[in-house]
């Protein structure tokens, strides 16, 4: 794993957009502690549910505390969600049981909070003052949730999430559904080399990596230094170290050896259009890195690009889905993949996410005659 | 079951107002649906309206599945859908004389039986997920705020909802608990009292003073148990046949009326459904 800025300005699919945005990564290490990954000078952070509960407080300065950030939280009201689709302050609430359970080691303490014995002390996992900052960032920031906590709770998973790398979305885990389909119907799916470009935090990647099982491969790409260390992190913590590589690279730059030998490829690139970026959502367009969203004019640059891959590297047989931005963007892709693809890709098909929005595009390589 | 005919195999009726609906479905099914056919194709044709008086518009739909012809038992339920919009369940019984053309059986297994049998995986695929906040472009446009989960099971109208967790995953496992429960406490299978004699599965949750519960069925389940639903819609197919009578059904049960009760009790929306049964059959609540 080579982790210099030039191994990835060598990339001939590297998104001018990159140079703006992608290494102005927020360094917020005052809430985490970290875990250097090997040889990289970028580090994981260790989600706030997994640090040592080294802190503590009393249940009256924690219940103190819980009062102003719920009264934070209400007095939001509706105006994010009025503004740009944020969160609503029932939302807020919800999130800030959250942020106390991953804080307090205890959690059957939680209830005698404003009951009683409020000199007990409690056993957390970060000082009071911190969680002060904490919600402060939340609600004044609009820091999201899940870089406050570090984590992400993804279908069944629970992936560390940082600055610097895209939160997983829960429409995602979709594609998971689908690999899953397929490699029921066809056992030699299931034993080969899967891939997972632009993999961010990993979840496609170890998503489908717990479908195959062990016999099965994945290779997870992304050009993102960040998203490399986390993936790394993610897939460390699931045990999948033997069966998921984790390699730094534009799309399929790094996964040469493996052209034509694809059992399948997935991946949920950047596709917002760039116009669309600045009216996104705080949460999103403050925090979340451009160069996993900006999809370029129409969104499609990514999208394109892993199809004229997909022709390439998957091998006859061989299963491919990638998320769009709806439905507009499904039925482009599929009339690029009809008019340009067609003599080796095949089966193409819109599939809609649980909002009935269509979001995947999902095809087969021609088998060989 | 070498050959498969299409046969008309169930009939729809909504009864629909502003504010609420009412449906009842009188189903004559042949055999427990296979969970691929019970997602029903509707074609709607409208029928001759119930006695009701209240409802504004009335519309039955008739549900096309294909059901082998060497099927043997039959089975009936009614249940009542709830408004989407309603939070509370409401549970209403309909006389057996008002369900036009349904066919009573004497039992075996019954569709609201089927259902709980189902792996999550078989329900889930008679569901149809919705999340609250699908409005909007969703995926990465959004910062993930749609970890609540709605379901709502195709062939029973039946809604169940889940928020409370992170993961859209558990939400959609609470959800699925939730419905399993619904479905028991909606869903009626129809008891023949003359030869009753009661499942396993409702033995399991009687306590073991009852006489007619061997040692064999192991120490009683509790509401906790995910066991319990399947016991306690037995229960309730019970308790519908006696007319809400709760003596009737202890007898039956061997057991006291006082122990009958205190099962009853001990679970919510067992009791809730219990009671508002015997209140629309006139009767006074449990206490
Ligand atoms: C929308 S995010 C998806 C992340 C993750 N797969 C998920 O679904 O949560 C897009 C990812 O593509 C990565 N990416 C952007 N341009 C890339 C490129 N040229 N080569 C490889 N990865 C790239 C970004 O760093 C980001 O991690």
């Amino acid at each position: 794993m080579k982790l210099s800025l030039s191994s990835v300005y060598r990339s001939s699919n590297f998104p001018a957009i990159l140079k703006s945005s992608a290494f102005s990564i927020p360094c917020r290490s005052f809430c985490f502690s970290s875990l250097s990954s090997s040889q990289t000078s970028v580090k994981a952070q260790i989600p706030l549910f997994l640090r040592p509960a080294r802190c503590s407080a009393t249940l009256h300065d924690l219940k103190k505390w819980h009062d102003w950030a719920k009264n934070l939280a209400s007095s939001i009201g509706l105006t994010f969600e009025q503004s740009d689709n944020g969160p609503d302050s029932s939302l807020l609430c919800r999130e800030l049981k959250w942020l106390l359970e991953d804080a307090v080691e205890d959690h059957t303490l939680l209830p005698l909070m404003g009951v009683q014995n409020d000199d007990k002390r409690v056993t957390m996992r970060a000082e009071v003052d911190e969680l002060y900052n904490l919600w402060n960032q939340r609600i004044h920031e609009r820091r999201p949730f899940q870089y406050i906590v570090g984590c992400e709770h993804w279908r069944d998973l629970v992936l560390s999430v940082q600055e610097g790398i895209l939160i997983p979305r829960p429409e995602t885990g979709h594609i998971v559904d689908l690999v899953s389909d397929v490699v029921s119907k066809d056992d030699e799916l299931k034993v080969g080399v899967w891939a997972d470009l632009g993999t961010g935090s990993g979840a496609l990647a170890i998503g489908i990596s717990r479908i195959l099982g062990t016999e099965g491969r994945v290779i997870a790409t992304d050009l993102n230094p960040v998203a490399v260390a986390v993936a790394a992190y993610n897939v460390k913590r699931y045990g999948l170290k033997e069966i998921i590589e984790i390699r730094e690279g534009s799309w399929f730059e790094p996964a040469k050896d493996v052209e034509g030998k694809l059992s399948g490829l997935v991946s949920n690139p950047p596709y917002i259009p760039s116009k669309d970026i600045s009216g996104l959502q705080a949460e999103v367009g403050r925090h979340e890195p451009r160069v996993a969203l900006d999809g370029g004019v129409n969104g499609m640059d990514a999208l394109l690009h892993l199809c004229d891959g997909a022709a390439l590297f998957l091998k006859p047989g061989g299963f491919f889905a990638f998320e769009t931005n709806g439905e507009q963007q499904c039925r482009a892709l599929v009339d690029y993949l009809e008019n340009y693809k067609s003599t080796r890709l095949c089966n193409f098909e819109i599939v809609p996410d649980f909002a009935g929005i269509q979001r995947f595009v999902t095809g087969f390589r021609r088998q060989a005659i | 079951m070498a050959c498969q005919t299409l046969c008309k195999s169930s009939i729809a009726i909504r009864l629909g107002r502003t504010s609420d609906s009412l449906s009842v479905i009188c189903s004559s099914h042949r055999l427990p649906l296979h969970p691929r056919r019970a997602s029903p194709s509707f074609s709607s044709h409208l029928l001759s309206s119930l006695s009701s008086s209240s409802s504004r518009f009335v519309k039955a739909y008739s549900i096309l599945s294909p059901i082998p012809s060497t099927a043997t038992n039959n089975t009936s339920l009614w249940f009542l859908q709830q408004h989407p919009h309603h939070h509370r369940s409401l549970l209403w019984c309909l006389n057996y004389s008002h369900a036009t053309n349904a066919y009573v059986d004497t039992g075996a297994e019954g569709l609201g039986k089927h259902y709980l049998g189902l792996t999550d995986d078989e329900l889930m695929r008679e569901c149809e997920m919705d999340t609250f906040k699908s409005s909007g472009p969703g995926g990465q446009h959004r910062n993930k705020r749609e970890s609540a989960v709605r379901l709502k099971h195709i062939p029973t109208g039946i809604i169940a909802q889940a928020a409370e967790d992170r993961s859209q995953h558990k939400n959609r496992a609470s959800a699925l608990t939730r419905l399993r429960a619904l479905i028991a406490l909606k869903v009626r299978n129809i008891v023949n009292l003359d030869a009753y004699s009661p499942p396993q599965e409702l033995l399991q949750i009687l306590p073991a003073k009852s006489s007619i519960r061997g040692s064999d069925c192991g120490p009683q389940i509790g509401p906790n148990n995910p066991k319990f639903v399947l016991g306690m819609q037995a229960l309730l197919d019970l308790i519908f046949a006696v007319e809400g009578s709760i003596s009737e059904a202890a007898k039956f049960l061997g057991l006291s009326t006082g122990a009958l009760s205190r099962l009853i009790l001990s679970d919510d929306s067992l009791r809730m459904a219990v009671n508002e049964f015997r209140a629309s059959k006139g009767m006074k609540p449990l206490k």
